[in-house]
């Protein structure tokens, strides 16, 4: 890492940048062209999001209320623990801790540097971790490893048994700090008493631990008024996921980032909630127009990620879903397992599912259990891809639901429980009648594989099979 | 040295195997040291680790896994493809680790499309990835699913009797595996390191009474050595997934000796014995298989790893470490950075390697920093 | 006492031949594809350059990757050393050196005695090496020199896969057929050089003064792209060519062997 990088603070330097950002409507139009001049490597992003109105405003403003937890964690006396965007943040909204998601703020920096994350990946190799690990949390952890963001108190994750490289990166990185670890662990499969008791045991364990760092008891009423929030949120997000159906969807393809981060940021907590009602808004009004959510008006194709998104700058990926007319159908982030999301219903897939029961701390306390092992990826990556509840199965009924034209894999070369079957699982998604494209690039990290060859692959993909023609 | 042991960690299909099989015996192989193979004993069956050794290519692998997965399962999935597993009646996969989790995935693909490949009993075994009451709990119950599993399956009853009869035999192979280690970290060992390797390995692949017998005899030869090996260089060889002796004797060459290591596949799980007076035998054994923090898929057990090499460095007069690891198996690529920090800190100096798994090809950029280590050891010496 | 260093590295072999602590003669070639015939060509240029004949080498010392196979050397020393020894003659204070040769790239730290105290080496593909520079420069159809000078035009450059020398050839062809402008290509290129030799720098902890040896460092772009990477100013040799780092430290070790050797 440049000497000149270690002179920035980590968590100021991208929440001043947001926050600048979410006042950038504050003036006329003018004034807003004005100052994209200005920032010429951000402003593709920056137009990308806050071309959707309101909902892309909200979004910007949500990032930097995020960021702003970060840098006054510590006047404001929080515990800060970084953790996984597979880990569901509402027990640490509900016990004061200021969650800090690696994956989400190694995206902050993908998105807005055009160097990337680069060199904060680079870092953790320096200090001796390998660079064949996942970038999503290199891309941020080397900030944190070269003691340029905030301090942290504590390291908490849930993919051992789900993914190797995410776990093995946060237990380095609680052994390089010298920090506490929990890790919640995941068996192969997921449905049934001894595999439920598993996940309550192990939860009641990570309460004990929390209530252990904060010197504080975890309360029946904060742990409900956030559940309580989580349930509208819930119920959002099946309306949004039920608008998508609509052909032409009614949603833009920023949507289904805005959908998934919205969730990892502030789950439980009011600005995902204000965020996702502005999507819904937005989405209702071009739903009653019969309106696309694309800007140039037509669908040609509608695309399902089976896994994730690809985060290069400036939000390029969902740029070029708007050049090609491609409508995003989601990705396995942007779904949520709760009891009344359309794709649970339709596919009678209710006991792979969560509900919350609000009875008292107890029923509470194995209700998040349960929801936070219906987490994306610690849902579907934990055992065989073709066994029941897993990632074949997921993919076919989204793909058949939201009537996809193909399916994308996209990754990092550090998923090993992918890359380790993603050629059988294509191979059926293929059988199954969906084209589907393997990008080998890195989501997260340019260097593997530029965004610019990327994207002429995924072209080359549509036109030789005839999707685009 | 005895030959039999030798051959017996050299050929996959070796006389034990075929002589069990001409006997009628079965024989189920597993992918993960965290299998319990009293299980297999107490049913009569011949437990075996399956290996990569031998692979000479990654064709049939390639196939089916990604490009950025380990060539430990994919060379398994090779010599599966080819055939070199048709004695085994049926496979335990262990998801040690991801690319190894992912070969129950790409094996069931591959016997799709080749007629045969998949033994007739495949079967999934999970183990939790640390060590406390309730996920001892669950892990017993996994055991006793496996147990079940086998007994449908191969038509045969597990008893306690017999549980607590292979728990001795597999203690007994322990203390003596013990025995030898002890031999190897003497000042001047009777034995080289690729050959205590090839001994270690032995036992994962043959009759546990036979290889005890065998292993007993072998000690007593060793202590009867009166020519022992001198004046080299004590090296400890750590990391992923090694039993490939060739590296070993390379690294050894004739200046060299690996006196000590932590290797999967190598002895370390090897050192301590299953509690003979729990009153329920699986109770006991999924104790010692999760108390196990031999490997870093025990997530934030860093400290007591690093006391069990720097207890091995001293108790071995270990003068430099090795720290290697198969190319994209990150959990002991990161361990060796974190090694490398806190030994390095101690004075103790190490050489961290990411290789192949497979056949020892392009080894000139090996030498040369061999040698460079070498050469940074002997430094040290006259410094001394 | 005359005495003599040879460097049979992958891609050239180079020798030195000293007398007193002072370069008589030296000489680079192409590598052969038998080591001993590499080893036989280049000693005997060296020897011709330096006016000696073969027979006056009173003592010598072989490195590189054919150095077990060199008949007329009296002993074989890994390259690490010879690289630090060699690197620290050319520049006395110096305690970290980054070597990028044909086929890899090493990092060295020496203590104040010129001792090697720890070394990392890049064990990937030729990613990071010269043969790196050398395709890409072919790709782009410029010399291996131009493609420093062109990358110092650069304002805008690209972000080139650093890992694989593979992708990285498919993403130059893609920029090219994209139209980006030469010079924007190579700093990319130099970029992601300078980029996985700063990570095993920093790897191995930067102690100054910190100077670079072998082929890559006569080229200005990678040596600027590294210094801005690391933040610091390497120090320039100027004593002997660096490429020549490794047999001239071969040829120093020599005369440490024998009596009088000069530091």
């Amino acid at each position: 890492m440049r000497r000149a990088l270690r002179e920035y603070n980590f968590d100021w330097m991208l929440y001043s940048t947001y926050d600048a950002a979410s006042k950038l409507m504050a003036g006329t139009e003018k004034e807003y062209a004005h100052t994209l001049r200005y920032i010429p490597y951000f402003r593709g992003m920056i137009d990308a999001v806050l071309s959707t109105g309101e909902p892309g405003l909200s979004f910007v403003r949500t990032c930097a209320e995020y960021l702003k937890n970060i840098v006054t964690a510590r006047e404001r006396g929080r515990k800060v623990a970084i953790t996984s965007f597979c880990f569901s943040p509402v027990i640490f909204y509900a016990m004061d801790i200021t969650p800090v998601c690696l994956e989400v703020m190694s995206v902050f920096l993908t998105f807005t540097y055009r160097r990337g994350s680069a060199e904060f990946l680079d870092f953790c190799n320096e200090a001796g971790f390998t660079e064949t690990s996942c970038s999503s949390q290199r891309g941020s952890l080397g900030a944190y490893l070269a003691g340029i963001g905030v301090d942290i108190d504590m390291v908490v994750t849930d993919t051992p048994g789900v993914c190797d490289t995410n776990a093995n990166a946060f237990a380095f990185a609680a052994e390089w700090l010298g920090r506490p670890f929990f890790q919640l662990d995941m068996p192969p499969l997921l449905k049934g008493e001894r595999y439920d008791r598993y996940h309550r045991d192990d939860y009641r364990a990570l309460v004990s631990f929390l209530e252990a760092q904060t010197g504080t008891k975890l309360r029946a009423e904060r742990l409900a008024a956030v559940l309580g929030e989580l349930r509208k949120q819930d119920g959002l997000i099946a309306e949004l996921e039920e608008m998508g159906r609509i052909v032409p969807s009614p949603l833009p393809p920023a949507f289904t980032l805005m959908n998934y981060a919205a969730r990892f940021l502030f789950a439980g907590m009011k600005p995902c909630t204000d965020m996702l009602q502005s999507m819904v808004n937005a989405a209702r009004e071009n739903a009653a127009r019969g309106a696309s959510g694309l800007a140039g008006g037509a669908e040609r194709l509608r695309g399902f990620f089976c896994y994730i998104d690809h985060y290069t700058y400036n939000m390029r990926m969902w740029r070029m879903a708007e050049d090609l007319g491609v409508c995003l159908q989601g990705n396995i982030l942007s779904r949520n397992w709760s009891i009344d999301a359309p794709h649970v219903r339709e596919n009678h897939m209710e006991d792979s599912a969560y509900s919350i029961d609000m009875t008292d701390l107890d029923s509470m306390i194995d209700s998040v259990a349960i929801m936070n092992s219906r987490m994306p990826m610690i849902k579907s990556i934990r055992g065989p891809f073709d066994a029941p509840d897993m990632w074949l199965e997921d993919t076919l009924s989204l793909a058949r639901m939201y009537s996809a034209d193909f399916v994308v894999y996209s990754g990092t070369p550090g998923c090993r429980n992918t890359w380790g079957m993603v050629k059988p699982f294509a191979r059926e998604t293929e059988k199954a009648g969906f084209p589907t494209h393997i990008m080998y690039s890195d989501a997260f990290d340019d260097r593997v594989q530029s965004w610019e060859a990327t994207r002429a692959r995924f072209e080359e993909f549509l036109r030789v099979r005839r999707l685009l023609v | 040295m005895n030959g039999r042991l030798i051959e017996a960690a050299e050929t996959l299909n070796n006389e034990f195997v075929r002589q069990w099989k001409e006997d009628g015996g079965r024989v189920v192989g597993y992918t993960c040291s965290y299998a319990p193979d009293e299980v297999f004993h107490a049913a009569g069956i011949l437990p075996y680790r399956i290996r990569g050794y031998g692979a000479q290519e990654t064709t049939i692998g390639d196939t089916y896994f990604g490009p950025f997965i380990c060539s430990l399962p994919k060379c398994m999935l090779q010599l599966a493809g080819g055939g070199a597993f048709d004695f085994l009646d049926g496979v335990v996969i262990v998801p040690g680790c991801d690319s190894m989790r992912r070969l129950d995935d790409c094996w069931r693909k591959a016997g799709e499309d080749m007629a045969g490949v998949v033994p007739p009993f495949f079967f999934h075994f999970a183990v939790p990835h640390k060590f406390a009451d309730y996920t001892v709990n669950w892990f017993e119950g996994e055991i006793r699913r496996l147990i079940e599993a086998v007994e449908r399956h191969f038509d045969v009853r597990i008893t306690v009797e017999a549980l607590r009869v292979a728990i001795a035999a597999y203690n007994r192979g322990r203390v003596l595996l013990e025995e030898l280690e002890r031999m190897r970290r003497l000042p001047e060992p009777p034995i080289a390191g690729a050959e205590a390797l090839s001994v270690v390995i032995a036992g994962s692949a043959m009759p546990r009474d036979a290889y005890n017998d065998l292993l007993e005899e072998c000690i007593l030869d060793l202590r009867a050595k009166t020519r022992c090996l001198q004046g080299r260089r004590r090296l400890m060889l750590v990391g992923s997934a090694s039993d490939d002796t060739a590296l070993v004797r390379f690294l050894e060459g004739d200046r060299a000796l690996v006196v000590a290591d932590n290797l999967c596949f190598g002895a370390r799980f090897h050192n301590d014995r299953v509690d003979d007076g729990v009153l329920d035998p699986v109770r006991a054994l999924a104790e010692r298989y999760l108390r196990r923090s031999d490997c870093p898929r025990m997530y934030g057990d860093y400290r007591r790893r690093l006391e069990i090499l720097t207890d091995a460095i001293q108790s071995a007069s270990v003068e430099g470490v090795i720290l290697q690891n198969i190319r994209f198996c990150d959990l002991h690529g990161a361990e060796n950075g974190l090694f490398e920090r806190d030994l390095e800190a101690r004075g103790i100096p190490c050489m961290r390697i990411e290789r192949e798994y497979g056949p020892l090809v392009e080894t000139g950029r090996l030498k040369m920093r061999l040698d460079a280590f070498l050469e940074r050891i002997d430094g040290k010496r006259r410094t001394a | 006492m005359i005495v003599g260093g040879c460097d049979v590295g992958s891609l050239t072999s180079k020798a030195v031949v000293m007398k007193d602590g002072k370069v008589l003669g030296s000489m680079l070639i192409k590598s052969k594809a038998r080591p001993g015939e590499s080893a036989e060509e280049v000693m005997n240029g060296a020897c011709a350059a330096a006016g000696v004949e073969r027979r006056e080498i009173m003592f010598c010392v072989g490195t590189g990757y054919g150095r077990d196979r060199i008949g007329f050397v009296n002993e074989a020393v890994s390259e690490i050393a010879c690289h630090g020894r060699g690197a620290r003659w050319m520049v006395p204070t110096a305690r970290t050196i980054i070597d990028i040769g044909g086929q890899d790239c090493k990092a060295i730290r020496l203590d104040a005695e010129g001792t090697v105290t720890k070394f990392v080496t890049n064990d990937k593909c030729a990613s990071g090496t010269g043969r790196f520079l050398e395709v890409m420069a072919r790709l782009l159809g410029v010399g291996l020199d131009e493609l420093g000078e062109l990358s110092v035009r650069s304002k805008n450059p690209v972000t080139l896969a650093n890992a694989c020398t593979v992708w990285a050839q498919a993403d130059v062809i893609q920029f090219l057929n994209d139209g980006v402008p030469l010079e924007d290509i190579a700093a990319g290129i130099n970029n992601a050089m300078a980029g996985r030799m700063a990570v095993l720098v920093n790897n191995l902890g930067i102690e100054n003064d910190v100077c670079m040896t072998g082929g890559v460092a006569k080229n200005r772009g990678v040596l600027a792209a590294i210094e801005k990477m690391l933040g610091l100013r390497l120090r320039a040799i100027r004593r002997h060519d660096p490429q020549l780092a490794g047999a001239l430290g071969a040829a120093l070790i020599a005369m440490d062997k024998t009596a009088g050797g000069v530091k």
